[in-house]
């Protein structure tokens, strides 16, 4: 998944043409279907009779909760995410060593091909349920597609920029701070939205670990066969990808740097 | 399609030996744009002719040439191939007897050799066996040895060999006419002189109505029969055999082609069997072939500093040349008056 | 706090620095699995089955898709966007969202699979087709082939390996997503997986998630080399790098 987004994120990011105006409506196409979609959720609630069970779990109470935990555990992970990812990824940009270098590939090939239920419900089985693992889960999955990402995108910066820095007299970090990571960003941009996007979606299996989250109104209408609480946990929990991938995608376009 | 159709293509596809083309008041205007690409263009290239296209980037005379096969549709006028109606007929059946030749070549990397030549000749419905005759033929005829070539791939060639399958490719189903843009642009010059060479020989065994363009104006004088310098908007400013325009530019645009040096270019296209001969010299070392052409004859005489030069045939001495007779050959009549080149 | 779960005395420590962590018992798991094995292999094969149809099916819908819309730029940016959502939907929640509708079991999961896939092959499609060099298009044109001819005879062999490429990457995904389908009943490794989850606590919880999770792993990359022999062989040799 992360060799795509890298790779789009890279063909996009050379493709983009200037862009006169930011703020035009196509812009806003995905937040206006969430609003649309939302609206029509709760036109159809409190069209429906709702028995005891259901008016447990649809109030406000309960569903507030249940966002606040799944997005605190997207947030705080992503955020962990970046902190160690991004740093490691320069590091590892850096070495000579080719034999690290394919470690760390064939360990990002391992990685990709394992499931994230797997990886939640090892960790709770090895250690505990709860939130804590949930967040231990959740970064060490979104781990990689920033990690792969971040040295996708320092590589790919033009040996000849790297050079002619150089020979300009800058020094190595210089080089990093100045050249190389402003024109790797959208790169490592990209990489961050894959791991918000993923986060979301992982954050919902936490449900199966006691975590918390939209997860539990998922599994509680399937296990209790009540489809109202069904529908709206899913819905939401949608909802909530599509506007975080959204905002993502904003700040991307935002902080790109102007000229590439 | 129409019966009509059908029976001008077929009648078209049988004249092998080239057919007429009839370009008249031809005009193209792109959307959005004010000066037209072409405008009223107008000509008539002889059954067998080959004529270049010359002029400067932009001028409009690929767009010209690529109205022929309607690549590019016509705004206005007509277009017509043995007499008949270009723009009546259904472009993919026409194009499938006009061969195509561009500058990248496009051959397509998926397929041998041998199955690009024949692309044609399966589209026009030809027997497996008649097309690996042909392609064997035609992999022959440009030199390419067919046993070594025919079931290689496009990127194990080089750039002249893909040039070469590229011109035996558009020859597969032996079209009455041919459109070629730039087809040696793209490679260096050694490789372009001897395409030059083999394509001239080519011409003069299959002889196909030929419209062939180019920005090189050296090419145009040792390839084609007649040459239309075009300006801007495809205008032309001389359509004329090589010798003549080289003789008589009609205006400055088409001296600054010609470039200095006009004189040598011509003698370039006369053959040393042209000037009268005199009495054998006997000023040696250099001598020159009776088939060589007249510059050949003045660039050994410069080189000999003799004043006169042995012409030999076959080994033997059959006359002399010297400066007189070579001027002479040129049609003496040197315009008085020409402004700079 | 769970109990760590002990298969005999154990002389490793379970305690690190004050968190209590399950051992992992080797002698445990060889005997889990040789007691299992049948019905294992028998998941492995379910797991395939249900990816294999899934991939089949995205590949005639998408490949289908992108033959359409290639050259067509709003329909194309709109489809793209399109399968571009269903990828950012979190699995669990459109394999929830269907089930009210389709039951449990094979039928949500291979509908989701589909959906999942369908943006990996759509986009590859699409930018496969556009990829083909305008020498080409033109030559090709200009010997007289009508477009229909030119996208199947020219632009899509030539596409195929960036196609090809599409698949694997959906193969990939839907090799993980399926473990989560077992959620729904859906077949495959998965099932494993959750089996631990609500074994939780007993001494082969670890071994079935284990089991379950090492062998999604194993079998994507078995599958995805195998994705890498298959190209090699389908593209025609002249495009081989």
């Amino acid at each position: 998944m992360s060799i795509e987004s890298a790779t789009m994120a890279i063909a996009t990011a050379r493709q983009q043409p200037v862009r006169e105006r930011f703020w035009t409506f196509k812009r806003f196409t995905v937040p206006i279907i969430v609003v649309v979609v939302l609206a029509a959720l709760l036109i159809w609630l409190s069209s429906i009779q709702l028995d005891s069970i259901e008016e447990r779990t649809l109030n406000w109470t309960y569903i507030t909760l249940r966002v606040g935990e799944h997005l605190s555990l997207t947030v705080v992970a992503s955020a962990l995410v970046a902190l160690l990812a991004i740093p490691t990824g320069i590091l590892l940009s850096r070495t000579r060593s080719r034999a690290l270098r394919g470690t760390i590939l064939g360990i990002a090939n391992v990685g990709q091909a394992t499931p994230a239920v797997g990886v939640v419900i090892l960790l709770a089985i090895v250690w505990q349920t709860g939130y804590t693992t949930a967040l231990v889960a959740l970064v060490i999955y979104a781990f990689l597609p920033v990690l792969r990402n971040t040295m996708i995108g320092l590589q790919q910066v033009d040996a000849n920029v790297r050079e002619s820095a150089r020979g300009m007299g800058m020094t190595p970090n210089q080089v990093l701070l100045r050249i190389e990571l402003p024109l790797a960003q959208p790169v490592i941009l990209a990489g961050l939205r894959t791991s918000l996007v993923f986060c979301v979606g992982v954050a919902t299996i936490a449900t199966f670990i006691n975590a918390g989250g939209l997860g539990d109104m998922i599994v509680n209408g399937l296990k209790l066969q009540r489809f109202p609480v069904l529908i709206v946990g899913a819905v939401l929990v949608a909802c909530i990808a599509l506007l975080i991938d959204w905002i993502a995608g904003l700040a991307e376009d935002l902080l790109k740097p102007k000229g590439i | 399609m129409s019966e009509s159709t059908d029976t001008a293509i077929t009648a078209i596809a049988r004249k092998t030996d080239g057919a007429s083309i009839v370009l008249d008041h031809v005009t193209k205007v792109y959307a959005g744009q004010d000066a037209p690409a072409v405008e009223e263009f107008s000509m008539t290239v002889d059954p067998g002719e080959l004529i270049m296209f010359v002029g400067p980037s932009g001028c409009g005379k690929t767009t010209t040439m690529k109205m022929v096969n309607r690549i590019i549709e016509p705004t206005s006028g007509s277009i017509s191939i043995d007499g008949r109606d270009v723009l009546s007929l259904d472009p993919n059946e026409l194009r499938r007897h006009i061969g195509y030749v561009i500058q990248q070549i496009g051959l397509f990397p998926h397929m041998t050799i041998a199955e690009n030549i024949g692309v044609v000749p399966k589209l026009l419905g030809w027997t497996k066996q008649r097309t690996a005759e042909r392609i064997d033929e035609l992999l022959q005829t440009v030199q390419l040895d067919p046993g070594v070539f025919a079931n290689r791939y496009p990127k194990q060639l080089s750039g002249g060999q893909q040039q070469r399958v590229g011109v035996a490719r558009a020859l597969a189903a032996d079209p009455p006419v041919m459109l070629m843009d730039e087809p040696f642009g793209a490679t260096d010059p050694i490789t372009r002189e001897k395409l030059q060479a083999e394509f001239l020989r080519l011409q003069a065994s299959i002889g196909k109505s030929i419209i062939f363009v180019t920005h090189d104006f050296d090419e145009a004088i040792k390839l084609g029969d007649r040459i239309a310098v075009l300006s801007e908007r495809s205008h032309i400013e001389q359509f004329d055999t090589p010798a003549n325009i080289l003789a008589e530019p009609a205006n400055a645009y088409v001296s600054s082609f010609i470039g200095k040096g006009a004189a040598l270019k011509r003698l370039a296209l006369l053959p040393v069997a042209d000037a009268g001969l005199g009495a054998a010299s006997g000023a040696g070392p250099l001598t020159v072939d009776i088939g060589d052409s007249l510059r050949d004859a003045l660039d050994a005489l410069v080189l000999n500093g003799s004043p006169a030069i042995d012409v030999v045939s076959d080994g033997r001495v059959v006359g002399s040349l010297d400066m007189d007779r070579i001027s002479q050959a040129l049609g003496a009549e040197l315009p008085s008056t020409r402004t700079g080149a | 706090m769970s109990e760590p779960a002990h298969d005999a005395p154990d002389p490793l420590n379970d305690e690190y620095g004050g968190i209590s962590v399950t051992t992992f018992d080797l002698d445990g798991l060889l005997r889990f699995w040789s007691r299992r094995w049948d019905d294992i292999l028998e998941l492995v094969a379910q797991h395939l089955a249900v990816v294999a149809l899934s991939l089949i099916i995205a590949m005639i819908v998408g490949i289908g898709i992108g033959l359409l819309v290639w050259n067509k730029p709003v329909p194309r940016s709109v489809t793209i966007a399109a399968a571009g959502v269903a990828l950012t939907i979190p699995s669990l929640a459109l394999l929830a969202l269907i089930t009210p509708i389709f039951g449990l079991g094979w039928t949500p999961t291979v509908i989701s699979l589909v959906f999942y896939s369908l943006l990996p092959i759509v986009r590859n499609t699409v930018v496969g087709l556009r990829e083909v060099s305008p020498a080409i298009m033109e030559s090709a044109r200009g010997m007289g082939m009508s477009p229909t001819r030119v996208l199947f005879t020219i632009q899509l062999p030539i596409a195929w390996p960036i196609i090809l490429t599409g698949v694997r990457v959906a193969a990939q995904l839907t090799i993980g997503i399926a473990a989560i389908a077992a959620y729904v009943a859906g077949p495959g490794l998965g099932q494993l997986i959750f089996q631990g989850l609500s074994s939780l606590g007993s001494k082969n919880a670890l071994n079935f998630a284990l089991t379950g999770t090492v062998g999604v792993i194993i079998l994507a990359l078995v599958v995805d080399g195998l994705f890498v022999l298959i190209t090699r062989y389908s593209t025609s040799r002249g495009l081989r790098v």
